[in-house]
């Protein structure tokens, strides 16, 4: 036929793209295909990127990635990838990848101001044990830290908390998730008493509407977007409702665009809520079944340093953190909360922001009087060239989708909810709209929480690497799930330390003060991802600490470590991931790690076979705790106790909690592995991964977090599995919809919907103002919540110095810190560098132009930036937007460390800055 | 080389005039079109990496494209691609500490 090598490719890869679409194929293509894939080894695996949970298929040829594609087979994305997915392959190569340890020295002895060196991992492990056991000796189990993530794998992440809260009996593990969905999560234990979404991405399909709320999905989700896009096409009742600070690609197809004012969109909830009364739209068979009037305290503070903030803030940054104390009210943030303009409110519930309430359906109108028209322009117009006409006849259009009683309707958020000084509250007030109007847990209809990482939902939430959480949703502080856990790890009384750790940034602040002497970090990058970075640069570089980074690549957190452990990276190792519908999928070693890199897994259980139970099983003092069952300030030894049970106090915490004899029968080599290495298995004698999901398994089966067994996520037929997954004539059958006695097998048969997470709890009755004595208690079994939230004006505002508000984000080609997408050069040069988007009046207004260099300033920091006036995001005046993927921008040397002070989650969406040339 | 596969789709009634566009772009081949859903097969030879990514973000600017995202794409064989790092991610690869670290 004469056919060239370049025609040859190209009709290969149209046959492969169709094929992967689901369109028909010739013979002659199908045949194209089978040759210029001979000698390829394909598998299925996830992407490493977002919470969306793409499937992908990875080819290795010669012990190397050659090619991936999106997964045809996969339920989620139907054989499509977006433009990060499509490069999972090229991750893994960048050319400064770390493949021995690191450490600082000086004269061939560590020194925490001396260069980086090669060590051997026997010299590292060492190191870092010897400073671990000081660091423990000193401070005791909150004196160590670790950053951890939601991009772990499953079993990572249940090995890292399994040695922190048992072998270290200390909580200082909290992950990167907490900057990304801890909002979501307090909102949705407060709401349902049960973690993560009741639906699933097959509402897209179900539905007519999407609202989206703070989620650029077209940039962060770009496949659930074609989903979503796809459906408007074929559906013609869809409609589609951006609503977000900025305009941006999911404006493009979007049939209405609502232009927001920063915390604007808990006053615009209200409105809705208060249209939906108004307009006698309440489903009250689905109101009074189901759900109960809620509120809680409104002086819950802003989640700075609780007290002595000023020995570390100064003095500009103190004019925004002296609110922790005493907030003055302005006129809207009065009236939304029924109180007087100028009113100075003590922050008391700052503590005890998470505590809550009944009340009657005539208090929750009451308080939602205020939330009418008027009031929202007011607080929640965010273009100030639109007029307000036009944005009231937008909300009002908005408000007639969720009235409504044909229209199904689909709730969509992400950061602009979550990362929300008022982010619990937020959260809970979609989940408002959406039971007033009976308008949740089923097919097409529903409110529903997306991640950013790829397993923020299965590692970070459902194993619990928190600083307050257990397995299965338990915590710490409650003493009956201590018992459980304990039962399960087969551990003396009072192992497990009840007091809650610190939370990801509070872990940062202990740095800064000296409580914590210790800190490792595993998958991600906290140097970079943590606002108000000067403070913590100084606190890692300065202060007697020793930090330890694990990374693939030398990332800003590893620049400031004092030891750098090249990590092994995605499919060097085995894995399973839980995206953001519950659904657990999982992927072989494909390739060996580079170099000397390993696991994380690997390196968190080398550490824990050179620590001892004698280490940390005796006597250790907790500064603070006060708990029921133990004397104040310490946890008792619990080694007589252990040595009864049958532990021997010499035993490494490796030997004694992971490579037990139960443990080590999960041997390797193992079918499942279907020819495939696994370099932590081969190196420690069994299949850990294995054994180490089995053992979880234990605590969410018969709780409604059900999982399969290992062997069947590696089936080839088996594309992920949507949790609870029960045993139903004899298949492991996953749950497509929560809650939902048609789908759910844990509702009550033939209830309908049933809220079945809050069973056996209650309310204490009371007021909008206060709870009631407890005379009256509310049951709250087969229940969720409706709470009333009120609006709250953002801490720090523009004002004349500080005249612009600050958003921060992603943008469609970075992932996060840009630590791998930054070195596949496809996506590096695509967007090159972070810039800052501004208007282009507020740029000329300031002698601006395009491509100029300019400082964006905050009280507490500024890094020099590119302007941008055009391009995708197109944002109003008055606000500019820098994402923070770049490290030559650290943008989080500017951001505000203001969190929601239920959810402790950072808000990176709202502060205020300067911007001029620089 | 640069080889992708994209997946273009468009609203059925206006599928042959987002074909004949496709078509008279420079690099691009219509390979396979489904008049009903709308979905057209392309594929995109860009001899520029960056070019790579411009060519997709400009068909989904095309008029009347709904949305266009990349399905597969053909590792080049040679090793060009990963030479071409940007500057200040380079680094001196005889020795294994990046200078970063150390800078």
């Amino acid at each position: 036929m004469g056919i060239t090598r370049r025609e040859f490719l190209k009709n290969s890869v149209a046959a492969s793209a169709a094929a992967t679409v689901g369109l028909p194929l010739s013979e002659q293509a199908e045949a194209a295909v089978a040759q210029s894939e001979a000698g390829w080894q394909w598998d299925k695996g996830a992407c490493r990127f977002c919470g969306v949970g793409c499937g992908i298929m990875i080819a290795t040829k010669g012990g190397r990635i050659v090619a991936t594609k999106g997964d045809p087979k996969a339920p989620v994305n139907k054989g499509l990838n977006c433009v990060k997915g499509y490069f999972n392959g090229k991750i893994m190569y960048g050319q400064d990848r770390l493949t021995q340890p690191l450490l600082r020295m000086t004269d061939g002895k560590f020194d925490k101001k001396g260069k980086f060196v090669p060590v051997s991992w026997d010299t590292a492990m060492d190191v870092m044990v010897e400073k671990f056991l000081a660091a423990y000796k000193e401070k005791g189990p909150h004196g160590v830290g670790l950053f951890a993530s939601g991009q772990w794998t499953v079993p990572e992440g249940y090995v890292a908390a399994k040695l922190w809260k048992v072998g270290f009996r200390s909580n200082n593990i909290d992950p990167n998730a907490r900057h990304c969905m801890a909002s979501a999560v307090a909102a949705f234990m407060q709401t349902f008493g049960i973690d993560e979404p009741a639906g699933s991405y097959d509402d897209i399909e179900h539905t007519d509407t999407a609202v989206l709320w703070g989620a650029n999905m077209a940039e962060m989700h770009p496949i659930l977007w074609s989903r979503i896009t796809d459906r408007r096409l074929t559906h013609k009742d869809m409609k589609v409702i951006n609503l977000s600070t900025y305009s941006n690609m999911s404006s493009d197809i979007a049939d209405l665009e609502i232009v927001f004012k920063p915390s604007g969109d808990l006053s615009i909830q209200n409105y809705i809520a208060r249209e939906i009364i108004k307009r006698n739209a309440v489903n009250w068979d689905f109101v009074k079944k189901h759900t109960v009037f809620a509120t809680g305290p409104y002086d819950i503070g802003y989640g700075f340093r609780p007290r002595n903030a000023d020995k570390f803030a100064s003095p500009a940054e103190m004019e925004v953190v002296k609110n922790e104390q005493t907030r003055v009210l302005d006129k809207w943030e009065a009236i939304g909360q029924r109180r007087k303009e100028g009113d100075v409110v003590a922050q008391a519930n700052a503590a005890t922001a998470g505590r809550d309430w009944a009340i009657s359906f005539e208090d929750f109108a009451k308080a939602l009087e205020p939330y009418d028209a008027d009031y929202v322009v007011a607080t929640a117009k965010g273009d100030p060239d639109e007029s307000a006409e036009v944005f009231k006849a937008k909300i009002k259009e908005l408000a007639d989708y969720y009235c409504d009683p044909k229209r199904k309707v689909v709730s969509y958020w992400t950061m602009g909810f979550n990362q929300h000084q008022r982010g619990t509250w937020v959260n809970e007030q979609v989940y408002m709209n959406h039971m007033l109007v009976g308008k949740q847990s089923m097919p097409g209809n529903g409110a529903f929480s997306l991640t950013g990482q790829p397993s923020a939902c299965g590692t970070a939430r459902e194993v619990g690497t928190f600083a307050h959480r257990l397995p299965a949703d338990m915590v710490v502080m409650n003493p009956k799930h201590r018992e459980f856990s304990e039962k399960i790890w087969k551990l003396p009384a009072k192992t497990l330390n009840p007091q809650m750790g610190s939370h990801y940034l509070k872990i940062m602040r202990d740095l800064e003060d000296g409580t914590c002497k210790w800190a490792m970090v595993q998958v991600n990058n906290p140097w970079q991802n943590t606002a108000n970075l000067n403070h913590w640069i100084k606190g890692a570089r300065e202060m007697d600490n020793f930090i330890i980074c694990c990374d693939g690549y030398p990332t800003v957190s590893a620049k400031v470590a004092d030891l750098v452990l090249p990590a092994a990276m995605i499919f060097e190792k085995w894995g399973l991931y839980g995206n953001a519908e519950r659904r657990t999928q999982c992927w072989r070693q494909q390739v060996k790690p580079v170099g000397e890199a390993r696991g994380d897994m690997w390196i968190l259980l080398e550490m824990a076979k050179r620590i001892k139970i004698k280490d940390c099983w005796g006597e250790q003092k907790i500064p603070g705790l006060k708990a029921a069952g133990f004397e104040d300030g310490k946890i008792p030894s619990v080694l007589d106790e252990a040595v009864k049970m049958g532990y021997n106090p010499d035993a490494s915490l490796y030997d004694a909690l992971f490579a037990t004899p139960k443990n080590k029968k999960y041997a390797w080599p193992d079918p499942v592995a279907k020819g495939h290495g696994n370099h932590i298995a081969e190196n420690l004698g069994f299949f850990v991964e294995k054994a180490m999901f089995e053992e979880y398994r234990e605590f969410g089966n018969g709780k409604a977090h059900d999982l399969a067994p290992f062997d069947v996520y590696y089936d080839d037929a088996v594309r992920g599995l949507k949790w609870p997954v029960m045993l139903k004539d004899g298949k492991w059958t996953e749950t497509e919809w929560r809650f939902n006695s048609d789908y759910d097998s844990y509702c009550k048969p033939g209830s309908g919907i049933d809220f079945y997470g809050n069973n056996g709890a209650s309310l204490v009755m009371g007021d909008l103002d206060k709870p009631g004595d407890g005379s009256v208690k509310v049951k709250l079994d087969g229940k969720a919540k409706i709470y009333f939230r009120p609006y709250a004006t953002p801490v720090e505002e523009p004002d004349s110095n500080f005249n612009l508000w600050l958003c921060t984000g992603r943008v469609l080609e970075h992932w996060h810190s840009g630590s791998m997408t930054r070195r596949v050069p496809e996506l590096h040069r695509a967007v090159p560098n972070a810039v800052c988007w501004i208007h282009p009046k507020d740029a000329d207004a300031r002698g601006l132009k395009r491509n100029d260099l300019v400082w964006v300033e905050s009280r507490r920091g500024k890094v020099k930036v590119r302007v941008e006036t055009g391009g995708r995001n197109r944002v109003p005046r008055g606000t500019v937007y820098v994402p923070w993927f770049d490290e030559s921008v650290l943008i989080n040397k500017v951001c505000l460390d203001a969190t929601c002070p239920i959810s402790k989650e950072t808000d990176f969406k709202k502060c205020s800055v300067k911007v001029y040339k620089a | 080389m640069n080889l992708s596969g994209i997946l273009v789709i468009a609203k059925p009634e206006w599928v042959p005039q987002v074909v004949a566009d496709l078509a008279a772009q420079d690099g691009l081949e219509v390979h396979q079109t489904d008049p009903e859903s709308g979905r057209i097969i392309v594929v995109q030879e860009a001899t520029d990496v960056h070019a790579e990514i411009e060519g997709v973000k400009r068909i989904k600017a095309m008029p009347h494209v709904v949305m266009a995202d990349m399905v597969y794409h053909y590792f080049a064989e040679d090793e060009q691609a990963y030479d071409a790092m940007p500057a200040e991610l380079a680094e001196d690869t005889s020795v294994c500490v990046p200078a970063y670290l150390n800078a």
